[in-house]
């Protein structure tokens, strides 16, 4: 079936082909839910599922992310608003005065595997520069990462300015001298310890917030 | 004592050329704007638009030339100065953990001024270590006070060399004026620097950050004793593999190195590293692998290619307790970097990596300093040490125990651990089957139960109160006994 041929591509990381079949699926008028889901979204969860046994390795993850990307930025236009919904628009940075991005770039590109948009602003965002991109790309979820114990000032100034924006705009944490506590004491939404935890966080606050609506 | 080295005096060469080329041809993406004109002035190639630098091999060249050989530590009390590398190796406790296991309840929690107090106290009675290095944050510090908190907490209770770092150059400037206070006059501090200065200027890879480069500008321009520690994490921001990630962070000590000297020629260096492979299962950051003493042995025989003192962050462990992975791994990377020729070791008190200070912990790491200590002592062969006589006066079968010569040695042969047990299994089990980490804090708790002789006089604590308003409510006073 040629669904599961997506799924399998995901699986072996072919990229382009990922593309290609999806753009096969489209024209054969597939329904775009069981694309999606079957194609997609199952590849991952079986990519995360093999990543959380120890038998796909990070740069696995993060490839096989990469090829679910290729196939849901083919689909994406097509999907209903509904559906845009559910997979949610995330706005993603390193603090100010913060220049490390590693975890954060692992943690935008496990999203983007998850079927989030993602907006990666980089490094050393003020929080300015969240509330506009919030704005700008109508965001459902802020993401914020600092490596740095003395950034963490600018990452509770950053919170507060996104809340004062849109209470309704959803807010996460994370980061080496991040804690539960200290996302609790700054007013997060959420706390993630490491980049599956920020998927299955994300997910949860993103079926949350639907359920709310 | 002959070094275990890994390359081979070509090697080093050609690790060498590799460097100045990825610094030539790749350059150094450098975000400080007074650090670009530097690197400008003296010969570079800076590209305007992207910030990137291009430094010249004969620029490096000319600049390393002016490296100088050694580094000094300074501290409140003169007799606590170390050099390096002849008074090497020298243990610095690692710092600026923002959590603290609690001695009484064993819980983690935020670090604050107190414990900042009690820990400096303790490594000012522990002659294992050299610098107290400021081991955790204080989460207790008032609003734009951090700096001046942590090192007026360790400055008051260490008369050894305190060294940390600063977020930006107000709490810089203010730190420097509570040493002058200490010292008792600007000039008189600017004689005898008696704080240290650490930071990490360059974020892998190949990039130099806008505060970290500033506080090192600022300080190499003043002649006052500062170094970088240069971090690549193989397989997220250098090559997974180790002589490309020697290679690359080789690039980056010598971009460093090539800026200070740019700045004031002849400024003191440490070629110091926390050079790691990530565990790709995870990504996880594991500084406890034994590959981050296999790179520190690399990058200790390329400060001895350059005859700069080495030193780094070695000793570390990702065990978040007091257990064999914590002895094995802080033991291992420490043994291995020192039969690697190091000069300075960034280690004792951490647990979980960078995350968490623990009073057992750097009790049992005071006793792998003194282990360590011992084994670069080596064993020394004068003719008279072989007790020639002795040995034929004892005669076949008869003992030493009581010999005099035994009796004059019995202190200094051997390091005498109070934390590990020698005991038998039988007295062991009578005193309740103590684990190390039981027997470790009582130890701690022991010393702290004693006046601290580094505590500072009541007049110079009023000055500096009354320079500083905000401090009073720092609690100095140590953690409860």
């Amino acid at each position: 079936m040629a669904v599961q041929e997506i799924f399998n591509a995901v699986l072996a990381f072919e990229r382009d082909r990922t593309a290609d079949l999806v753009k096969e699926e489209l024209q054969k008028q597939t329904d775009l839910q069981l694309i999606l889901n079957e194609g997609l979204i199952r590849a991952m969860d079986e990519v995360g599922r093999r990543f959380s046994t120890g038998e796909f390795f990070l740069p696995e993850m993060l490839l096989a992310a990469k090829t679910m990307k290729a196939g849901l930025e083919v689909l994406r236009p097509h999907l209903s608003s509904n559906m845009g919904e559910l997979m949610g628009t995330v706005v993603i940075a390193t603090v100010k005065g913060d220049l490390h991005d590693i975890g954060k770039n692992l943690v935008a590109m496990m999203l983007e595997g998850a079927g989030f948009k993602v907006i990666n602003l980089g490094v050393d965002v003020d929080a300015d520069g969240f509330v506009r991109a919030a704005e700008e790309h109508k965001a459902d979820l802020i993401c914020m990462s600092a490596l740095l114990t003395t950034t963490m000032p600018a990452m509770a100034a950053a919170v507060k300015a996104v809340q004062a924006y849109d209470r309704r705009v959803q807010t996460m944490v994370g980061g080496a001298p991040v804690t539960k506590v200290f996302a609790d004491q700054i007013g997060a939404t959420a706390y993630s310890a490491d980049a599956p935890d920020a998927v299955v966080m994300a997910r949860k606050l993103m079926t949350d917030r639907v359920h709310k609506q | 004592m002959n070094w275990a080295e890994f390359l081979t005096a070509e090697e080093m060469k050609l690790v060498h050329e590799a460097s100045l080329a990825i610094l030539e041809e790749t350059g150094i993406l450098v975000r400080n704007e007074k650090a670009r004109r530097i690197f400008a002035r003296a010969g570079c190639r800076v590209e305007s638009e992207s910030g990137v630098v291009k430094i010249p091999g004969n620029v490096a060249e000319e600049y390393r030339k002016a490296f100088p050989p050694s580094f000094t530590f300074r501290g409140r009390d003169p007799r606590y100065d170390r050099t390096i590398p002849q008074d090497g190796p020298i243990m610095i406790t690692a710092s600026s953990a923002p959590d603290i296991i609690d001695p009484e309840t064993g819980r983690q929690r935020r670090a604050t001024s107190g414990d900042i107090a009690g820990i400096a106290h303790l490594v000012n009675e522990l002659p294992g270590y050299d610098v107290f290095s400021i081991s955790t944050l204080a989460a207790d510090a008032p609003e734009g006070l951090s700096s001046l908190t942590r090192f007026y907490a360790a400055l008051r209770n260490c008369a050894k060399p305190v060294r940390s770092n600063t977020p930006n150059m107000k709490e810089l400037e203010e730190v420097l004026a509570l040493g002058a206070i200490i010292a008792g006059s600007e000039e008189a501090y600017r004689k005898r620097p008696l704080i240290n200065h650490h930071y990490c200027p360059v974020v892998s890879p190949l990039t130099m950050d806008v505060e970290s480069t500033e506080a090192v500008i600022y300080l190499t321009e003043k002649g006052l004793p500062v170094y970088g520690t240069i971090c690549p994490n193989a397989g997220m921001s250098s090559p997974l593999g180790l002589i490309a990630t020697l290679a690359q962070g080789n690039a980056e000590f010598l971009a460093l190195a090539v800026l200070m000297q740019m700045v004031r020629i002849g400024t003191p260096l440490i070629y110091a590293v926390l050079a790691t492979v990530a565990d790709m299962r995870t990504g996880n950051y594991a500084p406890g692998a034994i590959e981050t003493a296999m790179l520190q042995m690399g990058h200790s025989q390329m400060a001895r290619y350059y005859n700069v003192p080495s030193g780094g962050y070695i000793g570390l462990t990702n065990a978040h307790t007091n257990d064999a992975q914590s002895g094995y791994e802080t033991g291992m990377g420490t043994t291995a970097a020192l039969l690697g020729g190091i000069d300075m070791l960034n280690m004792g008190g951490l647990l979980g990596s960078l995350m968490v200070f623990d009073f057992a912990k750097v009790m049992i790491d005071h006793e792998i300093a003194m282990m360590l200590k011992q084994l670069r002592k080596g064993i020394r062969y004068r003719q008279e040490d072989l007790c020639m006589g002795l040995i034929d006066t004892v005669g076949p079968g008869g003992t030493f125990m009581d010999q005099i010569h035994t009796l004059e040695k019995m202190r200094t042969t051997a390091y005498l651990p109070k934390v590990a047990t020698r005991d038998i299994r039988d007295r062991w089990e009578k005193e309740g089957r103590t684990e190390i980490g039981f027997r470790a804090l009582k130890e701690a708790r022991l010393i702290l139960t004693r006046d601290n002789p580094a505590l500072f006089e009541a007049e110079l604590d009023r000055k500096i109160l009354a320079r500083f308003t905000g401090l009073e409510g720092v609690a100095v006073s140590g953690i409860p006994v």
